[in-house]
């Protein structure tokens, strides 16, 4: 007979509860359920268009920043749309892609030591300097994530929960002296990347290609989680559906793309979203039978897809993590690996982002039409620290008249539909080990909050 | 060791992010003097039913029971384990020494009480600006303290730490009429603005992406008229909104969700419709239109070219 077990899914952001069916010792079927609901997508109906830059940050916490930049494109798209050219300084665009890029790189430290790594010392205490609050390595993610995202308060005033990014640039005018700052920032984690996280040169460690090369010449804590993981079995679970999905262009490291088997363009117009599991269905809340969260079920095709830092890797054809894939039959361990390896590739961005900016460019160059003359509908994408996010933006006489957001996460972590479940449901099926089935959904980066907004 | 307990109701987690920025002390600091019993971001194990029946058992003492997030007895719309947030606060508030609600959610209801199916969303002891949260208008902790409110969307890391440890050195401190901590809300974004210059002499920016001019006549900024000590304790110790060029949005007040067109100032026949805390409507205009009429040269020019 099937037993019914439910646990509380802690050390994630906000909490989800996971319903597991076991037959036979092992997980027969899953249900990740996102308790709470705020109702974003109601609150942001009949509000200016622009209050949107206020609203949306607030669904999360930890990547707001990324729902900012995701409007801000909706509505410069809506510009478009609607037959106006919009300008954007180049000065604009790559700030933008810092403070974006910054919350990222905290996003993935605070994950990795502060939700994933606590897990691993359940099996061995020598791990004890990631010992939350009194561990040294646990103190300096803290303190090195907090430090990153300095650089989002030069630009943006704040992090939490800055709106300085609008239709035409950004509100700052940064001088030469605040580039500095910002650069002797990034240069201050990057040594912190190279010397804890993956213990060895960033050149060199760009340069591998094959997983035994990486455990051979690193140092670093990654090294030591990922011998962890192979000695405690995770080479083999933690595999969704072999699916993956990337909405933006970031050079040179991030390219779109919908993989399954060979690669596609991105075609927002192949995204639905399935509501036959979720308490929301045609915008009214409903809890009838067989309804078991406030997520969403997104399909691309009708299939249901994974994204994230993997699938940013998978998307650029990125040689380390494709042998990964062949070498780690589940999933589990390239998954935590991307997230820290995209640290890397982004801090190196960041500086040249920071260097490349002209100074002399305008900041913000004031749309030449009222965004209250705007109406119809247009799309932002980003891609955020847990994959890629979308926002949907219907105006009418210059309000919102509807607004919807597909987070990474409700296509990770949302509802089944039909013929399949959500990629972390998928990839806990057929465990024995509860402790591991937390691990596995616990490394697509669960965020509640944005699950379900 | 003095204990302390953060629960979270319908929340973006922005709180608890934001405490983790937190410098002098730093958050491992803090845990380091005060035992944290249970975070359901920070902590190893998930044990809070344990947790709780131990504080009702009396067998652990609660001192700080600190609260994120926006209030609702409705378990469908949020649920902790087989309760929602209401209930265990409900359970707890008499078994701490102090209740403390970080953001404006915990304290007003904030956005989650403007979501129009769910119709009763609160803070702690406040909806908005009434006195109608989860718990009477008269409701004091063992303290003696009613809930300690500290707003924003979200805190700034140092207004919790600083408040927290005052009360755990047990000092005594002193609330406004939200039961703000006077000595951090009784500061405007306004006071150390580094636009402040632009203000005195009615330079007013037109448009954004420019360190001069003030953003409080046209672009909508609430500094002269919010609660908060944004330009005296920078953000991430680093800047604030107005220094980068962002306006004061007012989120450390009860109307910051249900206020509209935050970039733009609202105004009659020129004279903005809010005018700075303390001044008279007619002192304003008066000192607007002398401060105008003089000419600071400084003010008129781009800083790179100023004497």
């Amino acid at each position: 007979m099937a037993k019914v077990e439910k646990r509380i899914l802690n050390r994630v952001e906000g909490e989800v509860e996971l319903k597991l069916v076991w037959e036979k010792g092992r997980i027969k079927d899953a249900f990740i359920i996102a308790p709470n609901f705020r109702g974003f997508e109601f609150i942001l109906e009949n509000k200016p268009l622009l209050d949107a830059l206020v609203i949306t940050p607030r669904v999360c916490g930890i990547c707001g920043h990324a729902h900012l930049i995701a409007t801000t494109n909706a509505l410069e798209n809506l510009y478009r749309e609607n037959g106006y050219e919009i300008e954007v300084s180049q000065k604009a665009q790559l700030i933008r892609n810092i403070t974006l890029s910054c919350e990222i790189i905290q996003n993935h430290i605070r994950w990795f030591y502060l939700f994933v790594i606590p897990d691993f010392l359940k099996f061995n205490t020598d791990l004890k300097d990631f010992y939350p609050i009194k561990g040294e390595k646990w103190r300096k993610a803290v303190y090195y994530s907090s430090k990153i995202v300095k650089i989002i308060a030069i630009f943006g005033g704040q992090w939490p929960h800055t709106s300085y990014s609008i239709p035409g640039g950004v509100m700052c005018e940064p001088t030469q002296m605040e580039l500095m700052e910002a650069i002797s920032i990034v240069d201050n984690v990057l040594e912190y990347f190279e010397n804890d996280v993956i213990g060895m040169n960033i050149d060199d460690y760009f340069s591998i290609k094959f997983l035994e090369e990486f455990l051979e010449k690193s140092k670093g804590d990654l090294k030591k989680i990922i011998e962890e993981a192979i000695k405690l079995g995770f080479s083999d679970i933690g595999k969704a559906y072999d699916r993956f999905l990337t909405v933006c262009n970031v050079s040179p490291f991030i390219s779109q793309g919908v993989t399954r088997r060979k690669k596609c363009n991105f075609d927002v117009s192949k995204v639905e979203e399935i509501e036959t599991f979720s308490f929301l269905e045609n915008g009214k809340s409903k809890f009838s039978k067989g309804k078991y969260s406030w997520a969403k079920a997104p399909r691309y095709e009708g299939k249901p897809f994974e994204t994230g830092p993997l699938a940013r890797r998978i998307n650029n054809e990125d040689e380390l993590f494709i042998n990964l894939t062949k070498n780690f039959k589940g999933y589990y361990i390239p998954r935590i690996w991307a997230r820290v390896d995209e640290i890397g590739k982004i801090l190196v961005a960041i500086k040249k982002y920071l260097l490349n900016i002209n100074l002399n460019e305008p900041s913000y160059i004031k749309p030449k039409v009222d965004i209250k003359n705007l109406e119809g509908q247009a799309y932002g994408f980003c891609e955020a620290a847990r994959g890629s996010l979308i926002h949907k933006v219907i105006a009418k006489e210059g309000k919102i008249e509807k607004y919807d957001i597909i987070t990474p996460t409700v296509w990770n972590l949302g509802t089944r539909c039909k013929n399949y479940l959500s990629p972390a449901e998928k990839a806990i099926i057929g465990l024995s080990d509860k402790l591991k089935a937390e691990m596995v959904v616990r490394s697509f980066d669960v965020c509640s909050v944005c699950t379900t907004h | 060791m003095k204990t302390l307990l953060w629960l979270q109701g319908l929340t973006c987690n922005g709180n608890t992010q934001s405490l983790l920025n937190a410098e002098n002390p730093y958050i491992y600091e803090i845990f380091s003097k005060i035992n944290l019993l249970y975070h359901p971001s920070l902590s190893i194990e998930n044990n809070l039913n344990e947790i709780i029946d131990k504080i009702l058992d009396k067998e652990i003492k609660l001192d700080f029971l600190i609260v994120e997030g926006a209030i609702t007895k409705n378990k469908n719309f949020c649920k902790i384990g087989n309760y929602s947030i209401s209930d265990l606060v409900n359970k707890l508030k008499d078994k701490a020494e102090y209740i403390i609600a970080v953001g404006n959610c915990a304290v007003h209801g904030n956005l989650p009480a403007v979501y129009r199916e769910n119709k009763d969303i609160c803070g702690l002891q406040f909806k908005f600006e009434e006195k109608k949260g989860l718990l009477p208008s008269d409701f004091k902790t063992k303290s003696g303290y009613p809930v300690i409110n500290i707003t924003g969307c979200p805190i700034h890391p140092a207004w919790f730490t600083q408040v927290l440890m005052a009360l755990y050195y047990d000092r005594k401190i002193s609330l406004d009429k939200f039961n703000r901590p006077k000595e951090i809300f009784m500061y405007l974004p306004h006071d150390g603005c580094t636009r402040n210059e632009y203000f005195e002499w009615k330079t007013e920016a037109e448009e954004f992406g420019h360190k001069e001019g003030c953003l409080f006549y046209n672009l909508g900024c609430r500094g002269p008229m919010t609660h908060a000590p944004c330009n005296k304790i920078l953000w991430n110790r680093i800047s604030s909104k107005t220094r980068a060029g962002m306006p004061c949005i007012g989120c450390t007040e009860f109307n910051f969700p249900v206020r509209e067109n935050f970039f733009d100032t609202k105004k009659n026949m020129g004279i903005p419709e809010d005018i700075p805390l303390g001044v008279s409507k007619r002192a304003y205009i008066m000192i607007s239109g002398v401060a105008k009429t003089l000419k600071n040269e400084r003010v008129s020019k781009k800083l790179e070219d100023t004497e």
